[in-house]
């Protein structure tokens, strides 16, 4: 099943570092801005709308 | 067998250590072949034998590798048969090692000790500040098992754990129950082991909240209102319990707060269950101040639910000195298994004495 895990900045790291020990060090990843809980609906939005492209693409890409 | 190292002289040594990110920050003992073999023969059982994977690196826990962390953190050749215990239920994949190194949750793995292990492992703390400085097992058995889930589980602030502020406890977290001064049988005879085994648990918690109650045996609802503040304490909207309804806690009662108990006829269970009842809350409360996870009962805004799916979920043990206080842990109850406890048997028939090291007698 394609995947794009959404990761905050601030987890980045952490991100590649499960992936790296699942075995999995090239798993499409796409960076959100940290954090994103509580900001409200307005902002998650503006956030989804920068990121979605990346999103697809690394779909595509895959 | 695990790479060597080397250096010209121990301090040396030690900053290599520091600067490979080997250690909590504190200067360690130098795990050099010869102590690591002690702590190996000690353990009577083979270096290269696998105790399990260590998450989220999933590194492979050998005896050796845990008998390096041992070392390092200052472990008598006795406290082994413990370390490799705790060693051992940090990898059971109920405990959900990995998720609960990565959490932002502040939480560290809690080492709570029964049996005659106390004694011929430690000694390990049960009395006054078990849980502060002074008392060797308790200290470097914890921070034995927390160097294994830095240098075996791959567990690195900022990078691997997540945790906002972290605690104290990440450092060493480690106490024995006191089973002479508690009206209970031992927490491990409630898990349904034998009296005469030694048992670690093993339950990823906060640091200890403190709970003041003063006690008066004229006061015929003393007991009531003991386990009523104890409740407080325990799942208030502040902790995690209280508002992912799930997870595991442990009650750490002092002696003095479980003869007010028993006094009344409490058992452990029905100590379990009360505090069960009392920690039930309005969804209402749920749905105005949890966020996001107030959707969970948004549909019955009318009713209630229960902080911890069951009684059995409250640990209750009995443990420091003579006083007012107890203590209570919260949890964070997340992952897949929700942040359970874990026991594992202590094996302390392979251990082997090491003349001249061990303070055991007949084993």
């Amino acid at each position: 099943m394609p995947v794009v895990a959404l990761i905050t900045e601030d987890f980045w790291d952490q991100g590649q570092f499960v992936a790296n020990s699942l075995g999995m060090p090239e798993l499409p990843r796409v960076m959100l801005p940290h954090p994103v809980a509580g900001l409200g609906e307005a902002k998650i939005k503006v956030i989804a709308d920068d990121v979605i492209e990346g999103i697809l693409d690394s779909f595509v890409n895959e | 067998m695990s790479d060597l190292l080397e250096a010209e002289n121990e301090e040396q040594a030690l900053e290599q250590l520091h600067e490979l990110g080997c250690t909590d920050g504190l200067p360690v003992v130098i795990p050099t072949p010869e102590r690591v073999k002690q702590c190996v023969l000690a353990s009577g059982m083979d270096g290269d034998m696998l105790l399990g994977e260590l998450g989220p690196a999933m590194g492979n826990a050998t005896v050796e590798k845990v008998a390096t962390a041992a070392v390092m953190a200052g472990c008598k050749a006795d406290y082994m048969p413990l370390v490799v215990a705790a060693v051992k239920a940090a990898a059971s994949p109920e405990f959900d090692l990995s998720e609960l190194q990565a959490t932002t949750h502040c939480t560290a793995p809690l080492i709570i000790v029964n049996g005659p292990a106390r004694e011929t492992c430690g000694p390990v703390a049960s009395g006054y500040g078990a849980l502060g400085p002074g008392h060797r097992a308790n200290a470097s058995i914890g921070r034995a098992l927390r160097l294994c889930l830095i240098n075996i589980g791959g567990g690195r602030p900022g990078i691997s754990d997540m945790a906002i502020h972290g605690h104290p406890g990440k450092f060493t977290y480690c106490l024995a129950e006191a089973e002479e001064q508690s009206p209970f049988p031992p927490l491990h005879v409630s898990l349904g082991y034998d009296e005469s085994d030694s048992v670690v648990t093993l339950l990823g918690c906060e640091a200890p909240h403190s709970v003041l109650y003063s006690d008066n045996a004229d006061d015929p609802e003393d007991a009531e209102k003991l386990l009523y503040v104890l409740s407080v304490g325990l799942a208030n909207l502040a902790t995690n319990n209280a508002i992912f309804a799930s997870g595991m806690a442990l009650v750490c009662l002092g002696p003095k707060h479980a003869s007010v108990l028993a006094r009344s006829n409490f058992t452990r269970e029905s100590i379990q269950q009360r505090l069960w009842e009392l920690t039930q809350f309005p969804n209402a409360q749920h749905i105005r101040y949890a966020g996001e996870f107030g959707k969970a009962f948004k549909d019955d805004p009318d009713g209630t639910y229960n902080a911890f799916k069951s009684p059995q979920n409250i640990l209750v043990m009995v443990a420091g000195g003579v006083g007012l206080y107890s203590m209570v842990m919260p949890n964070w109850g997340g992952a897949g298994h929700q942040n359970r406890a874990v026991s594992v048997k202590v094996e302390s028939d392979f251990f082997c004495a090491i003349p001249g090291l061990s303070q055991r007698g007949e084993l």
